[in-house]
């Protein structure tokens, strides 16, 4: 148990990762809302993010830019940040088409849940070809 | 070598120039089907000659690093010669069946196709040249056989194919592991697993073969096919279900026991041992079946299943007067089968009438037909003089031989059988009074007639001269033992 | 000049698909030439792929490096052209010169418009563009972001058809591919957090050094990536998005994603499995079972579904979802044979699927329905459509003289060899499974009568493309030479221990 804690304790940016992204996953294949899947996305997407940002981390790293004067510093690594820019910068772009198809959906059917797409989509288009 | 391919190739070309050409008239198209058919036949009997002289014919080549070769030895010749004779028999038969009926082009587009496909199963040299066209020619006669396009025809189409692929399918397994045992797969020179010994597995690689080959082969279960594909036309019925592609299926086995496991590694295995008896209760079995049926088709393809496992049964024996009796019998039974076939089919084309019950009477309206009808019939028997005799004296002998009497008990037994089969049906035909009408009028019912009454002929010289076809059965079994 | 190119090869043919598609939207409005430029790209691309290819022959298989701007690994990108690469870049620009002839003049009924056309090049240059750079790329993170790339570009190909059943199957196709994407950003985290490299050289040897002291975490690095990459390439039961978007898409865009994109998500797999772990280690946490296991079924299921759907397109969908399955399986399976019957049957695969999939928007634009049972005698009205179409499921089927006889034997090869009997039957059961869901469209199209209807062929462009495809199946099967010796170099590259 105190093992566990100490763990814990150590580790905490990791399970908070970890959580996120079973709430995020959850809630993508649970809720039939189109905004929240999409929400949930983005909150899978945050957790992996915060995986990546905590791992660069050092406790007591200094912020990483060459210091002339002691060039030994430990400095925290900025690659991981770095590389999650570029993941937020695709998370943005699937987040906005992702939106644009929402508003298409809306247009079509008058709704935002997946369900009543699907009976609205069997109801409308049963015959007509997916082609 | 120029005979071989020109063989190969008389039938593909002349099926390709007919489907070509869907403007050509009947008399055109069937003059055309009959030089390139003749012109194959021709060439198949050079190559026969050459091998039975004994000389080597061989083409091959690679595909993506995999070997095929060409190579008949005298096996494939007399299949050949079987294959190519009977196919032209077939062919002017058809000119008198087929007159009158629908989608002709592509009729004998396939069936030369069909022809030159079935040649290269015979020719081949190795096992993938053998699996080649074995696949081809599922697909060759596949139009054949839905020939009708009614509802029964497409079911009994789908069904060809999925015994058919899944009867591949297995063949594909084995050879594959012949390859990886052997990295080679011709024929020539010997027994392809003879030399490794007793590996383990070897059963089941003859147990995948003898399946795979089995469903063309017809052997019980995986016979029901066959009598499905009864609604093809007759002359389809005749030479594909009754003599080509079950030949095709059975010359596979052959080559499988002879040419890959050789006789002495069959012997060996326990699959190897039990095999006749397999072939034993599709004999019994298969006849029994058909005389129970009604239709004449249907009996005669059930009769069919029977009848090949005779062939079968001789080469399981693993001992030369079986493997004997199996050629001699491949010979002769073929050419009454189709008797048969060509019979039944001019009994419907004339009369109008399929089933047995119903067909009371029909000698006095078709004499000719019904009389060589009955000389087929008692050749179906094994009795003198028809050349069914000689093979299955030397069955029996094979089975006494090998010490399985009971073998010889049931060829004895299947004979009975058989006359319950047709004897009836003839003597049936001949009832009634004389002097009704006859219906064997007309050039299309010639055209059928003859290559009828010729091979009941065909089938009393070779009764009582076996010397006629001797020699071709002496060089197969030479070969292999 | 020509050793600048030579050089830089590797990067240009990334490069230059990504720059035309920047460069395309400036000339929106004329079509033609549009449709010119992108025609034009695409045989340069091919002759880029094929002199890349022809370079890493002659250097007998050793891969090309390039570090990006010049910065070397591990601080820089670096690219790594091997047999593997030149295989799967000569098939993504072998397939998408016959696409592009095909859609060339075709796609304004396709996606709803004139003016939505260009975009719909972009997008496909966008995918071919991101497919290069999966071919040749060898950084973690790098595989990410092309990933990315894909899966976008994917996404809007599948929405390009201006129809709220678009629209439906690509939401539902980002929002899974998403999820897969972060699963797989996950699965490379966990890889960096305990190797600290992101290029695959050295988190390879880094990993193979420290994965004892780590295993749950490389358990789970493992499993995120399989499931990630596995919702991409529609693994059986991740596939559920792809028959919808696949029939939802407009035919070009369906071949390509079929054909190619579902390929380059399997490539990226098989890059990290076994150059990032390796194949002692794949061996030892005992993923090869689990790959064989899943392809197997997949293979099965697959092919049963197929079975049950009416319209061409969905069951097309289906019978890349059972191909899918031949390709894990032979991952799985783990030996030289068996992958480079997997390679060669994925670059088989693509060139049959791209013209199953075109025929079949040829047959459905023309005849204006898309179910098989309404199909009748479509064989004798448009030939050399159907005829292609006959080629291509002939071979898939895997008869011999076409290409899917060849990598059918190698997977049969290899799973002998890998002493696997399960796995040979469920490959012949796979091929009488698909004979048995394509061969009643030909028997359909042949040999029932048609109705009195006036079809015909597609133009020339469309022509070309169907009968270059066909040709394509027929010349990969008797004479694979070159294709099976980089498949089988690129299959015992993967197996070397780095």
């Amino acid at each position: 148990m105190r093992v566990l804690l100490d763990e814990l304790m150590v580790n905490y940016p990791y399970f908070a990762a970890m959580i996120l992204f079973i709430i995020g996953a959850f809630t993508v294949l649970t809720r039939s809302n189109l905004f929240k899947k999409l929400i949930g996305i983005n909150i899978m997407e945050s957790a992996i993010f915060l995986m990546f940002i905590a791992a660069g981390n050092i406790r007591g790293g200094a912020v990483p830019i060459l210091d002339e004067a002691n060039p030994q510093t430990v400095c925290i690594n900025p690659l991981p940040s770095a590389l999650m820019l570029t993941g937020i910068v695709v998370s943005v772009s699937v987040t906005a088409f992702a939106l644009a198809l929402i508003i298409r959906l809306h247009q079509s059917y008058g709704t935002t849940d997946a369900r009543r797409i699907a009976e609205l989509r069997k109801r409308w288009h049963a015959n007509e070809g997916n082609h | 070598m120029t005979d071989l391919a020109l063989a190969l190739l008389s039938g593909a070309v002349g099926g390709i120039l007919i489907g070509l050409t869907p403007r050509a008239g009947n008399r055109l198209r069937n003059i055309v089907a009959l030089v390139f058919s003749a012109a194959s036949t021709v060439f198949s009997w050079r190559v026969a000659g050459a091998v039975f002289a004994g000389r080597t014919i061989r083409i091959s080549g690679e595909i993506a690093g995999l070997a095929w070769s060409l190579q008949p030895d005298p096996l494939g010749a007399v299949f050949g010669l079987i294959v190519s004779t009977l196919w032209l028999f077939a062919g002017v038969y058809s000119f008198g069946y087929m007159a009158g009926e629908h989608k002709q082009r592509t009729y004998y587009t396939y069936f030369l196709l069909a022809f030159s496909v079935t040649l290269g199963v015979a020719f081949s040299g190795n096992l993938l040249a053998l699996y080649l066209f074995y696949e081809l020619l599922t697909f060759a006669t596949y139009p054949l056989v839905i020939h009708e396009r009614t509802s029964e025809a497409m079911k009994a189409g789908a069904k060809y194919i999925i015994y058919s692929l899944s009867g591949a399918g297995a063949i594909l397994i084995a050879i594959i592991i012949v390859y990886s045992w052997t990295g080679n797969l011709e024929f020539a020179g010997g027994p392809l697993l003879a030399g490794g010994g007793l590996r383990p597995g070897l059963g089941w690689v003859l147990a995948l073969f003898v399946a795979g080959f089995g469903v063309k082969a017809a052997i019980m279960p995986l016979h029901r096919w066959l009598p499905a594909a009864m609604c093809a036309p007759t002359p389809v019925s005749a030479l594909l279900h009754a003599v080509a592609v079950v030949y095709s299926g059975v010359y596979g086995i052959l080559r499988v026991i002879y040419s890959v496991f050789g006789h002495e590694l069959t012997g060996q295995l326990h699959v190897g041992r039990i095999l006749p008896w397999v072939a034993a209760f599709t004999i019994l079995a298969g006849v029994i079946i058909a005389t129970q049926q009604d239709e004449l088709k249907r009996r005669l393809a059930y009769h069919t299943v029977s009848q090949l496992s005779y062939i079968l049964l001789g080469a399981f024996t693993l001992h030369p007067w079986g493997l004997a009796g199996a050629i001699c019998h491949m010979i002769s039974y073929s050419t009454l089968k189709v008797t048969l076939f060509f019979g039944a089919g001019i009994i419907a084309k004339r009369t109008g009438k399929v089933r047995v019950s119903e067909m009371s009477g029909v000698g006095w309206q078709l004499p000719r037909t019904m009389a060589a009808f009955g000389v087929a019939s008692l050749g179906m028997i094994g009795m003198l003089p028809l050349n069914t005799f000689w093979s299955k004296y030397y069955l029996m002998r094979g089975g006494v031989a090998t010490g399985k009497w009971q073998l010889a008990l049931v060829l004895i037994t299947s004979g009975l059988i058989n006359a319950f089969c047709f004897i009836p049906t003839v003597v049936a035909a001949f009832a009634g009074e004389r002097g009704q009408p006859t219906l064997e009028t007309g050039s299309g019912t010639s055209l059928m007639l003859a290559p009828m009454l010729l091979l009941a002929g065909i089938a009393l010289l070779t009764g009582l001269w076996p010397g006629l076809v001797w020699p071709g059965v002496d060089a197969v079994v030479d070969w292999f033992f | 000049m020509r050793a600048t190119i030579e050089v830089h090869l590797p990067v240009f043919v990334v490069i230059m698909p990504l720059f035309v598609a920047f460069v395309l939207p400036t000339l929106a409005r004329r079509i033609r030439l549009v449709e010119g430029v992108v025609t034009s790209t695409t045989v340069l691309w091919f002759l880029g792929a094929g002199y890349l290819a022809s370079l890493v022959l002659i250097r007998n298989g050793n891969p090309i490096g390039y570090s990006l701007g010049g910065w070397p690994a591990p601080w820089g990108i670096e690219l790594s052209v091997g047999s593997l690469s030149c295989l799967f870049l000569l098939m993504v620009a072998g397939v998408s010169l016959p696409v592009a002839l095909f859609a060339a003049g075709n796609m304004a009924h396709e996606v709803g418009g004139p003016k939505r056309i260009t975009r719909f090049y972009v997008l496909c240059l966008l995918l071919g563009g991101a497919l290069a750079g999966m071919a040749v790329t060898s950084d973690l993170f790098n595989v990410f972001v092309l990933v990315e790339v894909a899966t976008l570009s994917c996404c809007g190909l599948v929405s390009s058809r201006n129809h709220p059943l678009a629209a439906e199957a690509a939401f539902n196709y980002l929002i899974l591919a998403t999820l897969g994407s972060a699963l797989i950003l996950g699965g490379i985290g966990f890889l960096y957090i305990i190797t600290g490299h992101l290029n695959m050289g050295f988190a390879s040897q880094e990993l193979n050094r420290i994965w004892q002291e780590y295993p749950h975490v490389v358990w789970m690095a493992v499993s995120f990536l399989l499931v990630g990459f596995g919702v991409k390439s529609a693994l059986f039961p991740l596939h559920v998005w792809l028959p919808d978007a696949h029939s939802a898409a407009p035919s070009p865009a369906s071949a390509i994603l079929s054909g190619l994109a579902v390929k380059g998500y399997a490539i990226c797999l098989i890059k990290v499995l076994y150059n990032v772990f390796g194949v002692a280690l794949i061996q030892e946490l005992g993923m090869h079972r689990i790959l064989t296991l899943l392809g197997m079924i997949a293979i099965t299921a697959g092919s049963l579904f197929a079975l049950t759907q009416d319209k061409l397109k969905r069951r097309l969908a289906f019978s890349t979802v059972a191909q899918v399955g031949y390709i894990f399986l032979g991952l799985g399976l783990a030996n030289s044979m068996s992958l480079a019957g997997t390679l060669f049957h994925m670059a088989s695969h693509a060139v049959i699927k791209s013209g199953l999939f075109l025929a079949a928007g040829a047959i459905i634009a023309t005849t204006g329905n898309d179910r098989i049972s309404e199909m009748a005698g479509v064989g004798r009205q448009m030939p050399i459509t159907m005829a292609a179409f006959t080629v291509c499921s002939v071979s898939l089927v895997g008869i011999p003289l076409f290409s899917g006889f060849i990598g059918k034997w190698n997977l049969l090869l290899g799973s002998l060899e890998a002493g696997n009997r399960l796995a040979q039957a469920v490959i012949i059961l796979g091929s009488v499974l698909c004979a048995a869901y394509l061969f009643p469209i030909i028997r359909v199209a042949y040999f029932e009568p048609a109705p009195a209807a006036d079809w015909q062929d597609p133009g020339l462009p469309q022509k070309t493309a169907l009968i270059l495809l066909a040709a394509g199946v027929i010349l990969l099967g008797v004479a694979p030479g070159p294709f099976l010796e980089l498949a089988k170099r690129a299959a015992l590259d993967l197996l070397v221990m780095k």
